[in-house]
């Protein structure tokens, strides 16, 4: 059996994958993708224990963080196509028009 | 059914007829004229029952009352004192009121008119029957209410509108004086309590009021050094209302101004009934009148002076509605000189006064309406546009003649030929003798003789100029219709007969009132408390000049006139002219006008405590424009933070949870 100390690395590595690609990518569609990798990248932790623990619960949270995921990416790529069709363009730093 | 479960229908009458005139009086013809008529009649009607009662058995006292919250209560007291005034202003409502079905005629706006009328009627009738102070004074606002709407009936007119405003404020000035009283009463038998009242006691019904009277006399306060009861704070605030109600110096002068409204409401509401709401709460609390040191020698010098003060004014009005007015106020000074005559002749003094308000009202209502009368037929307010009007208005004459006999006060001593207001003012007079006799102090009597030679002079100028001679405008004059002369007719029978018929009976009936009724006191007691030395003998056995003397006063004050206006013997352009400063400043009403307006208004409201409220204001304003202004300029520079940049914020998350995990880690390290 892997031990869990693999599965929290992974998750670690894929996690900051996530956030370097969130903090660095300009294009809205990638930050998108870079959130879900920190989701998923939790989503690992999740089950992770919950196999170490034999605790469904931890499983179960997993599906419902998934579920979530795809209901937030839905909504987001929906902003974003509607922000693609009024700016011919997805840069989050340009689209600033309701700050101060 | 018996008399007493009707008796709350007094009120409630005309206030119902209010509701339906006010509603259905354009449908109907006269403006609805005939529902606060019916209304008023029944109220009258079973007024009339409840004093007959009354007469009869001095102890069905009418008490009802109902719990309304807490310590309060709303609730009917119907006893000799206040019968006789329920009988009075009904009555004289009534004739009013049909009255002004002629005179109201070729007015558009009669519905509001007698619908008003009827509303003050009802709340006038409220303040009457009330058993406790709250209630009283709930309808003496209400009163003052009509009195404001009536004064500014003509309201397009701006002096009507002015005249309204000024009637209004200017009782508030008194009115505000009588709530402070009952306040201060309040908390004074709150005290008396100890804050515990027993189930049942309702604080501000007379009755609970009046059992407290030692005590009250006995907590005292210092004012500038004085020790001063807190009976003779009360009772002077009360009187403050008092004044400013029934027109007592300094605060009369709204009503000379208040003719503006029409002279049917001056008859009723300036006359006969609103301003003698004063008098009345002064007999009403009478044992604390007479309890409380000073307030009754406050009550009769003051009263004795607006009585001559008055007086003076009305010599030289040529407005006849303006000379009753100042009449008015001068007789409402002697009706408050026979209260504070208390001072000597104790629980009398409530007959005296009441007898006097009666039969003033009686008169006085009637020279009002006489004087309506004239100004229906001639078109004209001013009496040196007049002359002659006897020929064209025998009746009016006629009555308006009565009626001036009354009000100058002819008769002969020590028998029953008299007129009403010889009976009444006579007492009064006598009274004051007595007092100077037992205090030294004359000014009292002094001020009323002379205000009863010039009573009788004014009235009688304004007789000789307004009907006798010849016309001096061409005017087209008619005697009234019937509807009008027939209350004017009634009302002379009265002003006529009444005070012969009741000279000794009124009084008699209306000193049980506190004595030997609801409520059972000890006149000379409260005297004791009050520290008044009553006289030993009542009215009576004066020397025969001085039983006399009001009677020569009043022949002497015809003959003056009639040298003067009617024979025009006596020339006086010399002294009437604008040039003789006596006559100019009593024209002017001592200038109290101005000194209300330009110095009271104008230098210390305006200009004194405006200004200084604006210069607070502005240090206000300023102060809560410098907190607006920190917190803007501070946001300016904390918004700056919010980039819009989604990679900012994450940083920003970023580094925080960092710095929480390192703390978290240092904190579990160190325990």
């Amino acid at each position: 059996m892997i031990p869990l100390f693999y599965y929290l690395a992974l998750s670690a590595i894929i996690f900051s994958i996530g956030l370097f690609g969130f903090m660095t990518q300009r294009s809205g569609i990638r930050m998108l993708m870079c959130v879900e990798l920190m989701l998923n990248a939790a989503n690992i932790n999740l089950v992770a224990f919950s196999s170490y623990n034999a605790d469904l619960t931890g499983q179960v949270f997993a599906l419902y963080s998934i579920a979530l995921a795809a209901a937030e990416a839905a909504v987001g790529f929906a902003i974003l196509m509607s922000i693609y069709r009024v700016r011919d363009m997805i840069d989050l730093d340009k689209i600033n028009v309701l700050r101060w | 059914m018996a008399i007493e479960d009707m008796a709350f229908l007094i009120p409630v009458l005309p206030a119902l007829a209010f509701v339906l005139t006010f509603f259905l009086g354009k449908k109907l013809p006269n403006g609805g004229a005939i529902i606060p008529i019916v209304a008023i009649f029944a109220s009258f009607i079973i007024s009339l029952m409840i004093t007959l009662n009354l007469l009869q058995n001095p102890e069905q006292v009418i008490s009802q009352s109902y719990n309304w919250f807490a310590i309060l209560n709303v609730g009917i007291l119907i006893d000799p004192l206040a019968a006789v005034m329920l009988c009075m202003v009904s009555f004289v409502s009534l004739l009013i009121h049909i009255y002004a079905v002629g005179y109201m005629s070729h007015d558009k706006a009669q519905p509001r008119y007698f619908a008003e009328t009827a509303l003050f009627t009802a709340a006038m009738l409220g303040v009457v029957l009330s058993d406790n102070i709250l209630q009283f004074f709930i309808c003496w606002e209400l009163v003052g209410l009509c009195s404001y709407l009536l004064i500014g009936f003509w309201f397009e007119k701006p002096s009507a509108a002015s005249a309204a405003k000024k009637a209004f404020l200017t009782t508030r000035v008194g009115d505000v004086m009588f709530l402070a009283g009952i306040i201060l009463l309040f908390s004074d038998i709150f005290r008396i309590y100890n804050g515990s009242i027993p189930e049942g006691v309702y604080v501000l019904r007379f009755d609970e009021i009046f059992t407290h009277i030692p005590e009250i006399a006995a907590l005292n306060t210092q004012i500038f050094g004085f020790q001063v009861s807190h009976l003779t704070i009360v009772t002077l605030l009360f009187f403050g209302g008092a004044v400013g109600k029934s027109g007592q110096f300094p605060l009369h002068v709204w009503l000379p101004d208040a003719m503006e409204g029409p002279t049917t409401v001056s008859a009723l509401i300036h006359a006969a009934t609103m301003v003698t709401a004063g008098v009345y709460l002064v007999a009403r609390t009478f044992p604390m009148f007479v309890a409380a040191p000073y307030s009754l020698l406050v009550v009769a010098y003051l009263g004795a002076f607006t009585a001559l003060f008055a007086a003076t004014m009305g010599l030289v009005m040529n407005d006849i509605k303006r000379v009753l007015a100042f009449s008015t106020i001068s007789q409402l000074g002697y009706m408050m000189l026979g209260l504070g005559m208390g001072a000597v002749i104790g629980i009398t003094a409530v007959g005296d006064s009441l007898f006097h308000l009666i039969n003033h009202a009686f008169f006085k209502a009637l020279l009002f309406l006489c004087a309506g009368s004239v100004i229906h037929a001639v078109g004209t307010q001013d009496i040196r546009q007049m002359g002659g009007v006897r020929k064209v208005m025998p009746i009016t004459f006629a009555t308006m003649l009565i009626a001036s006999l009354a009000l100058a006060g002819f008769g002969i001593p020590g028998t029953s030929i008299g007129v009403s207001g010889f009976f009444s003012k006579d007492p009064i007079i006598e009274a004051a003798y007595l007092f100077g006799e037992s205090t030294e102090n004359w000014m009292p009597y002094i001020f009323s003789i002379v205000a009863a030679l010039l009573t009788s002079i004014y009235i009688f100028r304004l007789i000789f100029m307004t009907f006798t001679g010849k016309p001096r405008t061409n005017y087209k004059g008619h005697e009234s219709p019937s509807v009008m002369t027939v209350p004017l007719m009634i009302l002379g029978v009265l002003a006529l007969v009444f005070g012969a018929l009741t000279k000794t009976g009124f009084g008699k009936f209306l000193e049980e009132t506190f004595t030997n009724n609801f409520v059972n006191m000890d006149i000379h007691a409260l005297a004791e408390i009050g520290k008044y030395h009553l006289a030993s003998h009542g009215a009576g056995g004066e020397p025969l000049l001085i039983l006399w003397m009001p009677v020569i006063v009043a022949v002497a004050g015809l003959l003056i006139s009639y040298l003067i206006y009617g024979m025009r013997i006596i020339d006086m352009s010399g002294i009437v002219s604008r040039k003789n400063p006596i006559y100019k400043l009593l024209y002017n009403r001592y200038y109290q006008n101005t000194i209300f307006t330009q110095f009271l208004a104008v230098k210390v409201v305006y200009e004194g405590l405006a200004l200084a409220g604006r210069a607070i204001d502005r240090g206000f304003d300023w102060l809560v424009d410098m907190i607006g202004y920190i917190f803007t300029e501070a946001s300016d520079g904390l918004r700056q933070l919010q980039t819009g940049v989604v990679q900012n914020y994450a940083t920003s998350v970023v580094t925080g949870v960092s710095l929480l995990i390192i703390l978290v880690k240092l904190i579990l390290e160190v325990f």
